[in-house]
């Protein structure tokens, strides 16, 4: 039987409502589809079990019509793997079987089914079930868009306010992990490992004594789009953005084992970034200033700090200590790192620009720190 | 059922383009039916015989569903010269059967 000559079906492709007719007598599924297509259906039909499994994962029919009798898989199996698989379960299925055949009615509703036909196949039987199955499965899909579109609108919400303090690569594997356990904000503090930066325009709240109010805001502008554009190119995460003064933290809320040669990275491109800005700025106004950058790593403790009506994601230990230090002492066009961080990323460095300042007493801290000073634009006094 | 008997069978008119395939493919399963009849494959035969019973009644021809459902209880009892009898007549009948379109 198997040079049986199958009908070619129609081309309907276009039409909204798909069905996939599974049956191995090549007669009846011309037959069955003919119905079908009538009703405005576009129909694909299948005449073995196995390649019809294979479609159906390829391409999900919005209702298969299943025969029980196939060669390979038979219709009870494709039905149970079917309504076994979450992408396909909800998938409308109506099985055929012989009108007297009880035990077969029995093993397909065991198996999933959600609805019989008999042989022989009454056209008017055919279609009332399908429209039947059809107007429950738009109904569903229709359900499904709307709780999508709802999922959606609230991850685009909480996606914004992470866009506030993440790149937004983070800010979306934030939201992938929404609902995971244990990330990525945790409402209780923890204390991890981390590289912290800081970077100020060095002199800028001086020089803001002489420039226009309008402008100022205008010029900080400017200088944040640059330096938190980098911060984000490297997947950075802004802690505190005040007056000109940024905090970047790497290594927080997900590791980032070059969690130090990010920060590096990041710090060259603030300082290079902001200095055809900075250019600018001198030849229009004279003014004279530059990025100083300070990087410490070591323990801190990530947490929301803060009150119902106010929360903030905070960065709070030694490393964003002594950051704020090496920030504080760096010129502009310069970079201050701690040893630890020095040790990461020496071999990056450009040659001839690293100075070794010894170990440095930095207020508030018992112990000397070794400090490293990088200059990556021509370095000015404070 | 006698031999050479005419019969005129029914179809709806938006079938007729699909009637020509459907006794086409009649013919090849009589010569089907044969050899595994030959061969005492009867579960060929049973398969066969429950195929032609869900076909037959599907386009209209009774016949062939009662035929099938004979071929498909022989099968199951094992009665050659039962099928031998129902391949005969279902050739006959696909031979003589008239067809109208309505």
């Amino acid at each position: 039987m198997n040079d049986i000559v199958f009908h070619a079906g129609r081309d309907l492709a276009q039409m909204e409502f798909r069905v996939l007719i599974v049956e191995d007598d090549p007669d009846m599924a011309i037959l069955l589809a003919r119905m079908l297509e009538k009703e405005g259906m576009s129909v694909d039909t299948i005449v073995e079990g196995d390649a019809a499994l294979t479609h159906i994962m390829s391409s999900v029919p919005d209702l298969i019509v299943l025969d029980v009798i196939l060669p390979g898989l038979s219709g009870f199996e494709i039905c149970e793997r079917l309504k076994a698989n979450e992408a396909t379960a909800l998938i409308p299925i109506v099985l055929v079987t012989a009108l007297e055949d009880t035990p077969s009615r029995i093993r397909g509703i065991e198996a999933g089914a959600d609805d019989f036909l008999s042989k022989p196949v009454k056209g008017e039987e055919l279609i009332a079930r399908v429209k039947s199955l059809r107007r429950l499965h738009e109904t569903r899909r229709e359900l499904e868009a709307r709780r999508l579109g709802a999922e959606v609108e609230h991850k685009e919400t909480i996606r914004k306010a992470f866009s506030r303090y993440v790149s937004p690569r983070l800010a979306e594997r934030i939201i992938s992990d929404l609902g995971k356990e244990g990330l990525p904000f945790q409402s209780h503090a923890q204390r991890i490992s981390v590289v912290a930066l800081f970077a100020d325009l060095r002199g800028f709240t001086r020089l803001t004594e002489t420039i226009e109010v309008d402008k100022v805001v205008g010029m900080l502008n400017e200088y944040f789009a640059v330096i938190t554009e980098a911060a984000y190119r490297h997947d950075g995460t802004i802690f505190s953005l005040a007056g000109d003064c940024l905090l970047v933290g790497f290594n927080v809320p997900f590791a980032q084992p070059d969690a130090a040669v990010r920060a590096w990275r990041t710090a060259q491109e603030m300082i290079e970034g902001f200095a055809p800005v900075l250019a600018n700025w001198t030849r229009r106004g004279g003014i004279s200033t530059g990025v100083g950058i300070g990087i410490a790593s070591g323990e801190a403790i990530i947490g929301n700090v803060g009150s119902p009506y106010h929360m903030s994601y905070t960065i709070i230990g030694d490393a964003v200590n002594t950051a704020a230090r090496l920030m504080q002492m760096a010129k502009a066009g310069e970079l201050l790192v701690s040893g630890t961080v020095y040790d990461e990323i020496h071999g990056l460095l450009p040659a001839g620009r690293v100075a070794s300042r010894g170990n440095v007493a930095l207020r508030g801290k018992s112990e000397a720190t070794p400090v490293y000073a990088i200059e990556l634009a021509e370095a000015k006094p404070v | 059922m006698k031999k050479n008997r005419a019969h005129t069978v029914i179809v709806q008119k938006d079938l007729e383009d699909l009637i020509p395939v459907f006794m086409s493919n009649r013919r090849k399963e009589i010569e089907t039916l044969r050899v595994a009849l030959a061969s005492a494959d009867f579960e060929q035969l049973r398969q066969l015989g429950h195929r032609m019973r869900g076909v037959g009644n599907s386009y209209g021809f009774e016949q062939i569903s009662e035929i099938g459902k004979q071929v498909e209880d022989g099968a199951i009892a094992g009665d050659r010269s039962g099928i031998a009898s129902c391949i005969a007549e279902y050739s006959d009948y696909i031979s003589s059967v008239q067809i109208s379109y309505e």
